[in-house]
């Protein structure tokens, strides 16, 4: 099943009003592989996940999920997905269990079924003591426990997952992070989009960046880096300013590293993801 | 092939779930309203009168199932779109759009049916004028899902709880007063009678006094009904299908 095409979007356009968020966006996932969507705030991230889920038309451009054109056949498509929005979007009004069984119910799953699935998930991800709790009292990173029960409730082939990891402490992004690998290795594509670039370097095969709705770059981590080079000289002048030139190896940074101004500091490093970002967007994350 | 009952059901679960928890809430907000009316008017306007309580108990129970319906079905879907984000995880499922309309005015029906009941059961106590008929409870029904249907529609096209509540201030409100509910309608003057009588509570009042007294009624009102039923479920239709909300 090697690079088998799963998501294919063409030509997708947005626009509120006079605003244009995305803008004749091509983008493609293969089937299994874990998807970074990376961007400024503004780029139209979110706007392409909503689009890809269905939760929106796109003005122009098409979708094809699993082979159902999201247009025309969207029920099929939704039965594909599981999506983790970036707000929780749970009820926080009712407990964990109802939660979780309302998701099932609405995913057309027979109520053995779903009290099957609700077990084995809750489970899964540790939420069996939590099942009558209601969601208001829960924090955060148990609250993204429950929605990613809930995302998986119907054995999705894609997962949606909106900047997943934000708000959480250190402890729950390690723990969603472990949860998120062993997710995609049951099968599961991800779709993730993210504000961490570290997150991304650390759990993606493939990134895209996205800046002004135009998708700019797009490759694996390691594939983006080396048009860049291997190698970064940062130098920092007394005001903090920071100036970064990139290299093929390190006998050229270290050469250039003497022609920089004796009162600057200096440091020489691996290129990462981050740095591709500012080359490409001239914007921090 | 979609299962609409079956669907309707699953979609409404987690707002009964939600009744289920806050029942003494939702029961005592359903008759709160509805029984003050009965004291201010019947008792205080009236002094007792029980011919005037007969007629306007039915009037009360227009009422009541008009802001049952109403606000259940716009402020859970209201808090759901705008605050809890959970309405996207509705839309997102595989689910006919038909069964997220119904299923999201299941619980302004219950409300508006329990209500109803109530206000009725306490009429027989108070006035031998009325009856509970299987008529009266199909007006009742047929009422409280006209306006839980616009409740779902104002729920998805108000862009904030403000809008809402002018919604209700300029709706909903008047309509209470205005439409045969409290009063004969012939009574107020003609060019205003006959706007009055273009609006849904008029007709659903007007059903319901002659279903609860055993009388007749123009069959128009039942025309009308379904009319406006029919017009909100295809706004609620539109908006979900085209993504207005």
């Amino acid at each position: 099943m090697e690079n088998e095409e799963i998501i294919r979007a063409e030509g997708l356009v947005k626009r509120f009003g006079k605003l244009t968020a995305v803008d004749g966006l091509d983008i493609s996932l293969n089937r299994g592989e874990i998807y970074g969507f990376l961007g400024p705030n503004g780029a139209g991230k979110t706007t392409t996940v909503r689009m890809l889920t269905t939760m929106d038309l796109p003005n122009e451009g098409t979708i094809v999920i699993d082979g159902y054109d999201t247009r025309t056949q969207y029920l099929q498509a939704r039965g594909c997905i599981g999506v983790i929005q970036q707000q929780h979007s749970l009820d926080k009004d009712l407990t964990v269990k109802e939660n979780i069984f309302h998701h099932a119910l609405m995913q057309n799953l027979s109520i053995k079924e779903s009290k099957k699935r609700m077990m084995e998930l809750a489970e899964l991800m540790e939420l069996t003591d939590r099942m009558n709790d209601k969601v208001s009292t829960l924090s955060g990173g148990w609250k993204k426990r429950v929605a990613i029960v809930c995302s998986l409730i119907h054995k999705p082939d894609i997962l949606f997952m909106d900047e997943p990891t934000t708000g959480l402490d250190t402890q729950s992004r390690n723990l969603l992070w472990k949860m998120i690998r062993n997710i995609n290795r049951t099968g599961t594509t991800i779709f993730l989009t993210t504000h961490y670039i570290f997150e991304a370097e650390s759990l993606c095969d493939r990134v895209g960046i996205i800046n002004k709705g135009k998708l700019i770059a797009q490759g694996t981590p390691d594939e983006l880096m080396e048009h860049l080079g291997r190698f970064a000289l940062v130098s920092t002048d007394k005001e903090g300013e920071q100036t970064v030139q990139y290299f093929p190896d390190m006998i050229s940074a270290k050469n250039a590293s003497m022609d920089v101004d004796h009162e600057h500091t200096i440091s020489i490093r691996h290129i990462n993801l981050e740095d591709v970002f500012l080359e490409l967007t001239g914007r921090r994350m | 092939m979609h299962n609409i009952p079956s669907e309707i059901f699953r979609v409404a679960y987690g707002d009964l779930c939600y009744m289920k928890h806050n029942l003494i809430q939702t029961m005592v907000s359903t008759l709160v309203g509805p029984l003050l009316y009965l004291l201010a008017f019947g008792y205080g306007m009236r002094a007792g009168d029980s011919d005037y309580i007969a007629y306007v108990i039915p009037g009360i129970v227009a009422i009541s199932s008009m802001n049952s319906g109403f606000s259940s079905s716009s402020q859970k879907i209201v808090i759901q779109r705008l605050f809890h984000s959970s309405f996207d995880e509705l839309i997102l499922c595989p689910m006919h759009t038909t069964s997220i309309i119904f299923g999201k005015c299941i619980m302004g029906i219950i409300r508006g049916l329990v209500g109803g009941l109530i206000i009725i059961g306490l009429g027989m106590i108070l006035t031998s004028g009325l009856q509970i008929t299987v008529w009266l409870i199909l007006a009742m029904l047929l009422s409280s899902i006209m306006f839980s249907l616009l409740g779902v529609a104002a729920g998805l096209l108000a862009g904030s709880t403000p809008t809402l509540m002018m919604f209700n201030s300029i709706i909903i409100l008047p309509m209470s007063f205005m439409c045969g509910t409290l009063f004969d309608i012939d009574s107020l003057p003609s060019f205003v009678a006959d706007i009055v009588w273009v609006l849904p509570l008029s007709h659903t009042s007007a059903i319901m006094r002659a279903t609860a007294t055993c009388t007749s009624f123009d069959p128009i009102s039942i025309v009308v009904v379904l009319i406006y039923v029919a017009i909100f479920y295809t706004v609620c239709h539109i908006v979900i299908r085209k993504k207005l909300y």
